[in-house]
């Protein structure tokens, strides 16, 4: 195994790279301006694009159109940029085309900060734009994992035919790990299995026109769209829930976390169990689709007393831990704003008073 | 005599590090000691952050204006004009990883000049194992490049090879074969061989060239860069 001291955001570049990605198009925002420095870089060495559109907006404009020729293609920004996005978003899921967006979340609202954040969670998972669509939204805790799921975003994005998004921080995409690379991919389109991907060429034998749209004249044709949506949204939750369950095992308390804040609450848990004291994590990977039933199962197995949930944000999975709880368990909350990272001490403290309080 | 330290080098050699330990050295050794934080490009992980201890070793540390943590609007401070007009034993300057954060240092052009001859070492730091450093010519494509932004000639190599908290006793190896390399083509010699003490031993007891070793210095780590440190310690 070859392994690579690399940044986050570096590796992330590279690993879109490796797994057939050949347009970028971006705008620099702290903290992922590594990733279009280093696609300014790479890009022209394997002969694909990397473009700096005038703004955001032009951006995934460009992502728009690159997805509907059916190749791979990654935008990249944070949380405010990706604010700028969303309408773009909103159209590229109308029309069916598949593509990768990074979010190095960061501070907010607003300007916000330019340390690392987590507020960005409704935004991703409740439909950031307009319209009933929905992102699968994917949340890496470390340097490897977020290499290993951009190639699941890429393949997934594909087999649905719809946006997925990345949801990292600015720790992530800062920090240094060694990690292994995948291989580099040659991705062919192939238009059989992507009939829908316009050609630029004249309707042939082997390849009908495709229409890249998100206009429908008629009602029964947006309904249609609408249920066609609904249908893939339905078959995403029930195929591609992804979580991490962590010492879940005579779990006293189950924490909910994601991201480099479940990372920090690992080190709190590992630290209690050393004092003999087991408390379990239950990591939704996909934000969306969230990983309801895993969460509902963990919190009420036998044994366990409550639920904390830690974000870097005012409490917006907790909504969803509570849907998925449903009432069955107590949950308690353990919030910091953007850029300020609970420590893991913060996160044992607070698990130990809950233990007291039982 | 006075000595001057400009430590260059890409993102992730390990510049930052060897800024401390040098200083922690000088310091410990009765020397009057100043770092100069010229890192203008990074805003996570820097040499600033480890403020405290610095000054908890009464060294003078000289850092990049500064709003806060959460903005970037990093300008050079006039306060680096102290490296030249004070009364130092040893200044040391981290400077950012790439040709653009080595611009800053191209505005001192003129102060290094006129150092008494001898008393200026540029060393430029390498990682074998970050992406943009794994052979010789990419060594020295990225080195010339940081030459011609900071005005200033490397007077040698520093092998720090490392894999942060999954480094193994083979890395220093792998690094001092490139470097070498490097050192062959160029002219330039490898003035230090720095790691942690075990895996730095174990190097040294394998027989390789002095030649291409310099001195070995053993480090001690205190930039977190690495998760595991980073979720306990904070940044």
């Amino acid at each position: 195994m070859a392994l690579t001291l690399m940044k986050g955001s570096e590796a992330i570049a590279e690993a879109a790279i490796r797994v057939g990605c050949r347009y970028f198009f971006g705008y620099p925002i702290t903290p992922q301006t590594e990733i279009p420095e280093y696609m300014s870089a790479r890009m022209p060495q394997i002969g694909g694009t990397f473009l700096q559109a005038e703004s955001e907006i032009g951006a995934i404009n460009m992502v728009y159109g690159a997805a509907g020729t059916g190749a791979r293609v990654l935008t990249s920004s944070s949380s405010p940029g990706v604010s700028l996005k969303q309408e773009g978003i909103s159209y590229i899921a109308a029309s069916e085309v598949p593509c990768v967006i990074m979010n190095v979340m960061r501070g907010g609202p607003g300007l916000g900060s330019i340390q690392a954040g987590q507020a960005d969670y409704s935004q991703s998972t409740k439909g950031g734009g307009h319209g009933d669509y929905k992102l699968v939204v994917y949340a890496p805790s470390s340097v490897q994992e977020s290499i290993d799921l951009m190639t699941i975003a890429f393949d997934v994005a594909e087999k649905y035919r719809t946006p997925v998004l990345i949801a990292a921080d600015g720790m992530i995409c800062q920090m240094m790990e060694p990690v292994e690379l995948p291989e580099m991919i040659e991705h062919k389109i192939d238009y059989k299995k992507m009939p829908w991907a316009i050609t630029g060429e004249h309707e042939s034998d082997t390849h009908k026109r495709a229409i890249i749209n998100s206009l429908y004249i008629t009602v029964e044709e947006l309904d249609e769209l609408n249920e066609r949506l609904q249908a893939n949204y339905r078959k995403i939750e029930e195929n591609e829930v992804r979580y991490e369950a962590y010492n879940l095992e005579n779990a006293e308390i189950v924490v909910t976390a994601f991201g480099t804040v479940a990372r920090i609450c690992k080190s709190a848990i590992d630290d209690l169990k050393e004092e003999g004291i087991n408390i379990g994590l239950l990591r939704p990977i996909t934000l969306w689709p969230f990983p309801y039933e895993a969460v509902h199962k963990a919190a009420t197995q036998p044994g366990v007393k409550a639920v904390l949930d830690v974000e870097l944000n005012a409490g917006q999975m907790l909504e969803d831990v509570k849907i998925a709880v449903n009432g069955d368990q107590k949950i308690e909350f353990l919030g910091r704003y953007g850029s300020h990272m609970p420590t893991a001490e913060e996160i044992y403290d607070k698990l130990l008073q809950m233990r007291r309080e039982f | 005599m006075k000595e001057y330290i400009i430590l260059i080098g890409n993102y992730g050699s390990g510049k930052t590090e060897l800024a401390l330990n040098f200083a922690l050295r000088a310091a410990d050794a009765g020397k009057k000691t100043e770092v100069i934080d010229l890192d203008l490009v990074n805003t996570y992980f820097r040499l600033t952050d480890r403020g405290n201890l610095v000054k908890s070793k009464e060294i003078r540390l000289v850092s990049p204006n500064f709003a806060g943590m959460n903005v970037e609007a990093l300008s050079v401070p006039a306060e680096v004009a102290s490296a030249f007009a004070g009364d130092w034993d040893t200044v040391i300057f981290d400077v950012g990883g790439d040709p653009t954060g080595a611009a800053a240092l191209g505005r001192y052009f003129e102060d290094f000049a006129e150092l008494p001859p001898g008393s200026l070492t540029v060393l430029n730091v390498i990682n074998t194992k970050r992406p943009m450093a794994g052979t010789s010519e990419r060594i020295i494509e990225l080195m010339r490049d940081m030459e011609r932004y900071s005005r200033q000639t490397v007077s040698g190599f520093v092998n720090n090879t490392n894999l942060a908290k999954l480094t193994g006793p083979g890395d220093l190896a792998e690094g001092y074969e490139i470097i070498k390399q490097a050192s062959i083509e160029t002219g330039i010699p490898v003035l230090y061989t720095t790691g942690k003490k075990e895996f730095l031993d174990a190097f040294l007891a394998e027989g390789h060239d002095p030649k291409y070793i310099g001195t070995p210095m053993a480090i001690d780590t205190f930039m977190h860069r690495d998760w595991d440190s980073f979720t306990r310690f904070g940044l």
